[in-house]
């Protein structure tokens, strides 16, 4: 399956949990490595907890969640215990692993590798060509290594927030932990340029990224702009640095929008002209970007007089036919649906035991070398367990079973809370989130419109 | 000088604006030699600024120069047949080729990838656009809001009861920077195990689309739509947000030990620790207007240092709001030396953001950017 993909030789240990992490070795994986992805049965990836389909948590919904499926398509799962209890157990098979692996990547925080005796100089020791990637919130060194990062604070936490809000209004955080994706691309990136390295050198490295710095450079032009004019950033809901009018406009439909982008005074005259206005383009309160920046809010007003009446496609294609910058804001169900995205078949169907799923690809980038694999399932808790310690480690099944009856391997989670109570916990309130008004109606026949069923 | 790690790569940045221009930027920083290709009137970003006092310069541009550390500057005229002839002999030793034209012009120009993989068999030719070069909207004009608008983040971004509200600093150009650059590499790779090169589509819409946390993943799930709700998640969470704070603003997130006594011991109040909004998540996620009649008021009448800290000496994961202030004088960054002190012609020192990570054996090098065609006599000299 994965002969002509560009990491078919690669395999990667991955030990890490959540999102950021396993983004990088999702990508890595969906290259070709043979990525196998070690979890605690006392300390599973939380994320098999969540998206759950139907919102139901009978029988093994660890192996069911949408949110993982995502982020763990194509790895082999393969279930250590790592506390005391087991007597090193864990660690000891890691260590074994470590030698018939290019890559490890981890997400703790910085002084638990060590503490389990798996750090960069003790796996060098084990396989000195070794690439080993350590993904935190803050980094390795530094005052504020120990400090626990959660993805929805460290984008704040890049400066990103301090740009990001309605006009005069607090700081915003967008909608998804935007960190994490964006390290976990990074993260992938930093891997394959140690490949490259070891390609041409045969020597591995020791990479150490902190999430919080990884999207900084996002935040580039305030940052130049306080460097050279010390100034502040203000925060302007979705207007422009450079070009007026620019915004968010209603459209017809419940909750539907548009964004438009006026780059200069003859795509100013084209709007008016396509919006049946010609006045506008004469009118010397918008004759230039600086008069239409000034006069924004009644250029605003002016356009949403037009757009109320649009619908957010329709008026798109208007105005991208007089080459202006528009799109419709599309909800996470028009981008299941968008012609553009289906016909570049950006979202692969993946068969899981529950049905057909759609799963975005992981990668924006279509290659005419080879194509990323990104419609496997994700695998089940432990699933990969006795594969994993055959093939790689040459165990026998003795004792693997040993492994299984000391509780070092398995298939079910241990949780310190009752089973019944976790099922109870990881089902979501729905009717409650569409009361607050943070969900819409459940449609009982998405499978259906989605041509799943 | 330490070794690198692209060492002996050869880029040739034929694209403007900020998704290709990152991509070839963080090439350099890895020790590509990267040669910008730039039209007679230099790349877009060199007229966005900001510029120092506001006056304009293209060599002075903050924007560029944050885009462009670490390259040559070449200017030609791809209208031109000398141009284009140019270009093809940079081609001709040149390991990588970015660029970001409209899709359909490069093709006019006898130079897309097809016109040119005969001459160049292992040149990996990567096209960075806001779509991607098929499909209906191939040729729309885009940019970073109307990419975002698209992908869907921006639908579940912002308030409930306003508009639908972009990410700051053109995300999905930078999202679209970084699968570039990742594409890249991985051609690298497989050109190390067949000797081909290859052709490589960049969508920025499907870049920023891939960080799609769980949105269609709820309605393809669960069916139903996920809103947008002060950007909170559905993910048992709550608190996870920004608020206001004595001196500026404060990141409450509890995590997964922080209630109910953590919280009470840092909000100075352990009765707390017996409150059902303290106690139970869903109760608290509902009823989340009245948790905040017990934390705002607190917070209001402390500083975000003093929170932060106190936060995560008992393990509650609260973060900085940070801004590009705090951002230049943290301790923290400048202990890891994030930022690089770049002395750029006509400027003078000015710090960049550049080691977005660290790497033992080959660290990032971060340089100035070059003045509009800089290099161009010499180039052109060296491949005639």
């Amino acid at each position: 399956m994965s002969e002509n993909l560009p990491l078919s030789r690669v395999r990667v240990l991955d030990l890490a949990q959540v999102y950021a992490g396993p983004t990088c070795t999702r990508l890595l994986s969906d290259l070709g490595a043979d990525v196998i992805k070690v979890e605690g049965l006392r300390r599973m990836d939380i994320t098999r907890n969540f998206v759950m389909p139907e919102n139901n948590s009978e029988d093994d919904y660890w192996n069911k969640a949408g949110y993982f499926l995502l982020r763990n398509g194509g790895k082999r799962s393969l279930t250590l215990d790592f506390s005391e209890e087991s007597g090193g157990a864990g660690v000891h098979i890691v260590k074994r692993l470590v030698e018939h692996c290019d890559v490890v990547v981890e997400s703790f925080t910085p002084h638990v590798m060590a503490k389990l005796g798996i750090d960069y100089a003790s796996l060098t020791a084990i396989k000195p060509d070794v690439i080993m990637l350590s993904m935190s919130g803050y980094g390795q060194y530094g005052p504020w290594r120990d400090y626990a990062g959660y993805g929805m604070g460290l984008e704040p936490a890049s400066g990103l927030a301090s740009i990001t809000g309605y006009r005069d209004g607090d700081p915003l955080r967008t909608g998804i932990s935007f960190t994490d994706p964006y390290s976990g691309i990074v993260g992938a990136g930093s891997v394959l340029t140690a490949l490259v390295y070891r390609r041409r050198t045969g020597k591995g490295q020791y990479i150490d990224l902190s999430e919080q710095e990884t999207a900084i450079p996002v935040v580039g032009y305030a940052i130049m702009d306080k460097a050279m004019n010390g100034r502040d950033p203000k925060r302007t809901g979705n207007r422009s640095h450079w070009y007026a009018p620019q915004g968010c406009y209603p459209c017809t439909g419940d909750d539907s929008w548009m964004v438009i982008t006026i780059r200069s005074d003859a795509e100013w005259a084209d709007l008016a002209r396509t919006v049946g206005e010609p006045g506008w383009a004469s009118d010397p309160r918008f004759v230039d970007v600086e008069s239409r920046r000034e006069n924004h809010d009644e250029i605003d007003e002016l356009i949403s007089n037009w757009t109320r009446e649009q619908d957010a496609y329709a008026a798109t294609d208007l105005l991208q036919s007089s080459g202006i910058i528009a799109a419709p804001v599309l909800n996470p169900k028009q981008v299941l649906f968008d012609p553009h995205l289906k016909e570049r078949g950006f979202f692969d169907i993946v068969e899981t035991d529950q049905g057909k799923r759609p799963v975005p690809h992981q990668i924006g980038a279509k290659f005419s070398g080879f194509q990323p694999d990104s419609s496997r399932r994700a695998p089940k808790l432990g699933e990969h367990n006795h594969e994993v310690l055959a093939e790689v480690l040459g165990l026998s099944d003795g004792d693997i079973s040993e492994l299984k009856d000391k509780g070092v391997i398995g298939d079910e989670p241990i949780s310190a809370v009752p089973l019944p109570v976790m099922r109870m916990f990881v089902q979501w309130p729905l009717t409650s989130y569409q009361q607050m008004g943070a969900l819409g109606p459940v449609e009982d026949d998405h499978h259906e419109q989605l041509g799943l069923a | 000088m330490a070794d690198t790690a692209l060492g002996g790569i050869r880029v040739i940045d034929l694209s403007q604006g900020i998704a290709g221009p990152y991509c070839a930027r963080l090439l350099a920083d890895l020790g590509a030699e990267v040669i910008k290709v730039e039209p007679p009137d230099g790349d877009v970003t060199r007229r966005l600024g900001p510029f120092p006092g506001d006056r304009p310069d293209p060599d002075k541009s903050g924007l560029f120069i944050h885009l462009n550390g670490n390259k040559k500057s070449i200017t030609l005229e791809l209208d031109s047949a000398d141009g284009r002839d140019l270009l093809r002999k940079l081609l001709a030793s040149a390991d990588v080729l970015i660029e970001n034209e409209t899709p359909g012009r490069m093709a006019d120009l006898a130079l897309n990838y097809e016109q040119v993989m005969d001459d160049f068999p292992d040149l990996i030719y990567c096209s960075v656009t806001p779509f991607g070069q098929t499909g209906p909207y191939a040729k729309y004009q885009g940019n970073s809001l109307a990419v975002m608008a698209m992908s869907g983040l921006m639908y579940v971004t912002g308030d409930p009861d306003k508009e639908p509200l972009c990410t700051g600093g053109e995300p999905a150009d930078y999202f679209g920077g970084l699968h570039a650059w990742v594409a890249v590499l991985a051609a690298l790779e497989y050109r190390g195990e067949t000797g081909a090169g290859q052709h490589i589509d960049v969508s920025c819409l499907e870049s920023l689309g891939c960080a799609d946390e769980y949105n269609t993943t709820m309605y393809a799930w669960l069916g139903a739509i996920r809103k947008r709700y002060y950007s909170r998640h559905h993910i048992p969470t709550y608190p996870s947000e920004i608020f206001p704070c004595r001196n500026g603003h404060i990141v409450v997130i509890g995590g997964a030990t922080g209630f109910p006594l953590m919280m009470a011991i840092l909000l100075e109040n352990p009765e707390l620790e017996n409150n059902p909004l303290f106690q139970n998540l869903w109760l608290r996620t509902i009823q989340w207007e009245e948790f905040e009649k017990i934390l705002r008021p607190y917070l209001m009448e402390h500083d975000w240092e003093d929170l932060l800290t106190r936060a995560q000496e008992l393990r509650i994961p609260f973060a900085a709001v940070m801004e590009p202030g705090t951002l230049l004088n943290d301790p923290h960054l400048r202990e890891r030396g994030f930022f690089c002190e770049v002395d750029q012609p006509g400027l003078g020192k000015i710090p960049v953001a550049c080691y977005i990570f660290q790497m033992s054996e080959t660290p990032l090098q971060c340089d100035a950017a070059p003045a509009l065609g800089d290099n161009t006599g010499a180039i052109a000299e060296a491949v005639q």
